[in-house]
């Protein structure tokens, strides 16, 4: 116990956002309770009313209470955020993994299909995809991730190369172990230290491709409460009413800032090349 | 650590840089040019293609026989006079002597004869306008006999489709180098999606062209077109709306027009899918707080509909009993008695035959009001317990998708008197037969008043008969009628000569000049 707190203390920058990130995820995981009212009841009467007593932040054109919709968001984006950066963690490595450790005509494959991929500007590709499977979060959620997994797989690859030479690898093949059980119990967990680290600084930059997708009309769909789309909902009335811009953009500068310190952060603590 | 701080910093402050140096990039536009920001559907300028020759029509590039003036009278344009026989079955209209293609050939009128015959030839909306049997030229007249009656035809060759182009020149490639036609600018280049730019026309037959050159600059979203003229990248803004008014009353370096418009906003419902349902089609209607969208959510920028047309044209809006109005409760009674019933507890209800309902409701992005009253449809129907998805789309796909049936919902705002009254608005979208009916309507006596209407000339059966088939369409709760908008129209003070017509076929104009 003592040397966790005092772990805490070494790494007070860490502690801080942690602290702020699980924040967020409370946030997100108790947004019926927080939230003031119904994120998809409209009075439509209290259209675009200025933030009051009332209605914290105002309402939108449709008369929704803008709070409840921001924190109703968190959902939205950290769910499909983390599902986001799952999929291309496991998608990325796995297929690095294959690549690396069997290499030959799979190496090829794989590693081709990847150069593929990233031969397009990441975002253009994703709204490419979004738009010909149509625009919904699940989706959004596919086309980021075809765009995204290549890093990954390209990171896990690399290591792998440098894992397979060591001897200990060696005596394993020689001893017969099943390449299964090489793969999982000598390969990875020699990467997955490297490999969490650049997931947790890519949780914020996911969060932003998605919310980006939203914004132009490729991810969430109304009334889903979404931050990009929300943004783009404000857009009109951009003169009249800035608070329905204003609100989900601080949400998601906040956001973004908090992961992208925890991911900076965790880097810190965890990669020793830092030392 | 630091290190990567400053990295972030940098390149924050660099982003922030280069997007400010945009925005006084703008370049200033040289003398005898202008810029309009318009919104564009059009892919091609060919037009017999869709409702393109709208586009061709409103960037001055084509004109018609005749026009309608800023009343919505009909006056002459490249037909001097007309007359038609009692029966309404043959009309004459004298061809304008004197004018030129913008290639300098003479429009005589076989051209205008073999014109006529091209869209006859190339386009399906045809039929619904009139029923042509066969042309002749007598001297510089040109006759119609037509098939069944029409009490206006004059009107019907005023709608862009029948602009007069010249058929003597190849026309392969006029779906991107445009048509040649008469109108005070011709066509220097277009990129759909982008630009058309148009430079005068040295053959105008009315008059000298004021202007150089006019970029017709493609900024279909509403904000940034607002943003564009503040800016002065634009001189003349079409379609904005009451949001905007904000941004430009009051400031004397814009004009700001105003008019209670012609156009109808409503969506179709497709009875060949779970809206053939009459139940189901009535309850949705009465779950619709129309009266709130356009008072409050568009802020006056429209008049709450119910009727094909608007009270703007008298056709008996008043006297229309609209059993459908909003109400919520009977809405939810009529569900219950029709069997629709939520079983599953997700808050919305299922089909009769226990199948989840959703209804598809597909919109476009162009007009920003759309999506307001598709969003406060989906709340409202949300309420009264019936599913709807929205599906934004451009304006070409949402046209395939029309074409194809691909919708439960599908919103449609046009102009209700294109042709100087509703007969042609009515025919295209209720006839049965009609190409643009894909939803399905059909009803034999609206067939048969529609009819009767095309071969009457008296004004007042005419009106009596036009109530008659809007009496029938919301009887048959066959079309959601959202709203009648207002217009506006936003231009700087460099520009004048800037004016709205309630057939929105004329934009840019021979009378749209620099101001001294």
């Amino acid at each position: 116990m003592k040397k966790k707190l005092k772990f805490f203390g070494e790494h007070k920058q860490f502690t801080l956002f942690l602290i702020l990130a699980l924040a967020v995820v409370c946030v997100a995981i108790f947004a019926p309770w927080i939230a003031p009212k119904d994120p998809l009841e409209a009075v439509m009467l209290d259209s675009l009313k200025a933030p009051c007593a009332e209605y914290p932040c105002g309402t939108d054109k449709l008369g929704r209470d803008i709070l409840s919709r921001v924190i109703f968001g968190t959902r939205t984006s950290m769910v499909m955020t983390l599902v986001l950066v799952a999929v291309i963690f496991v998608l990325g490595t796995t297929l690095g993994v294959l690549a690396g450790y069997f290499g030959g005509i799979v190496d090829e494959i794989i590693m081709r299909v990847a150069d593929m991929m990233i031969s397009f500007p990441g975002l253009v590709l994703a709204i490419a995809i979004a738009g010909m499977l149509g625009p919904n979060l699940t989706n959004a959620v596919i086309a980021i991730s075809a765009v995204s997994w290549t890093k990954y797989a390209r990171l896990s690859r690399s290591m792998v190369l440098k894992v397979k030479k060591s001897l200990y690898i060696e005596a394993a093949v020689v001893n017969g172990t099943k390449t299964g059980k090489i793969l999982v119990r000598h390969v990875l967990p020699n990467m997955v230290t490297q490999m969490v680290v650049t997931a947790a600084a890519d949780i914020g930059t996911m969060m932003l491709e998605l919310a980006s997708l939203s914004f132009l009309g490729f991810g969430a769909t109304a009334p889903t409460p979404e931050w990009g789309l929300m943004l783009n909902e404000g857009r009109t009335y951009m003169a009249k009413a800035p608070w329905l811009m204003i609100y989900p953009g601080i949400a998601i500068v906040i956001v973004v800032i908090v992961f992208n310190m925890l991911g900076d952060s965790i880097r810190d603590v965890l990669d020793p090349r830092q030392e | 650590m630091k290190n990567r701080f400053l990295k972030k910093a940098l390149g924050m402050v660099l982003a922030g840089a280069m997007t400010m140096a945009l925005i006084p990039a703008m370049p200033a536009a040289a003398a005898g040019e202008i810029t309009i920001g318009v919104t564009s559907f059009a892919d091609t300028l060919e037009p017999t293609t869709q409702y393109f020759s709208w586009v061709v029509s409103r960037y001055a590039i084509g004109e018609c026989l005749t026009k309608f003036d800023q009343n919505g009278e009909i006056v002459p344009c490249l037909a001097e006079s007309w007359e038609n026989s009692e029966d309404g079955l043959t009309w004459t209209f004298t061809i304008r002597e004197g004018v030129k293609f913008s290639n300098g050939d003479d429009m005589t009128p076989e051209l205008v004869m073999a014109s006529i015959q091209r869209v006859c030839d190339k386009s399906d909306r045809v039929p619904e306008f009139f029923d042509l049997e066969s042309m002749e030229i007598d001297g510089q007249k040109l006759i119609f006999h037509l098939n069944r009656a029409n009490a206006n035809m004059a009107g019907s060759l005023a709608d862009p489709l029948f602009l007069i182009v010249d058929t003597n020149v190849d026309d392969s490639n006029w779906e991107m180098e445009g048509p040649i036609c008469t109108g005070p600018y011709a066509v220097e280049s277009f990129s759909p999606t982008d630009s058309c730019v148009v430079v005068k026309n040295e053959y105008y037959w009315d008059g000298e062209v004021p202007l150089d050159r006019v970029t017709l600059k493609c900024v279909d979203d509403q904000t940034t077109r607002s943003m564009a003229l503040q800016t002065g990248e634009i001189d003349i803004a079409y379609n904005l709306k009451t949001e905007n008014l904000i941004e430009f009353e009051g400031n004397p370096n814009y004009e700001i027009q105003e008019l209670q418009s012609l156009r109808s906003t409503y969506a179709f419902m497709n009875q060949n899918g779970a809206l053939g349902d009459l139940a189901l089609r009535q309850a949705l209607l009465r779950g619709l707080d129309k009266q709130t969208y356009c008072d409050v959510l568009l802020e006056g920028g429209a008049t709450a509909g119910k009727a094909p047309v608007p009270p703007t044209l008298d056709f008996g809006f008043d006297e229309l009993n609209d059993e459908n109005a909003y109400d919520p409760e009977g809405a939810k009674a009529i569900l219950a008695e029709a069997g629709y019933v939520d079983n599953d507890g997700d808050g919305f209800v299922e089909t009769p035959d226990g199948d989840a309902l959703t209804l598809n409701f597909v919109i476009y992005t162009s007009r920003a009001e759309l999506g307001v009253y598709a969003q406060a449809a989906q709340s409202n129907l949300k309420d009264i317990g019936i599913n709807v998805n929205l599906e934004t789309v451009s304006y070409e796909t949402l046209l395939d998708k029309r074409d194809s049936g691909q919708y439960d919902l599908l919103i449609w705002n046009v102009l209700v008197a294109n042709t100087g009254d509703p007969e042609n608005y009515l025919r295209e979208n209720w006839y049965s037969t009609s190409a643009n009916n894909t939803a399905g309507y059909n009803n034999p006596e609206v067939d048969a008043l529609l009819d009767e209407l095309a071969a009457t000339f008296d004004e007042d059966a005419r009106r009596d008969l036009i109530i008659q088939i809007q009496q029938h369409i919301m009887d048959d709760a066959a079309t959601v009628f959202f709203g009648y908008e207002t217009t506006y129209l936003f231009n700087n003070t460099r520009v004048t000569g800037v004016n709205m017509y309630p057939m929105d076929y004329y934009w840019l104009t021979k009378d749209i000049k620099l101001a001294e």
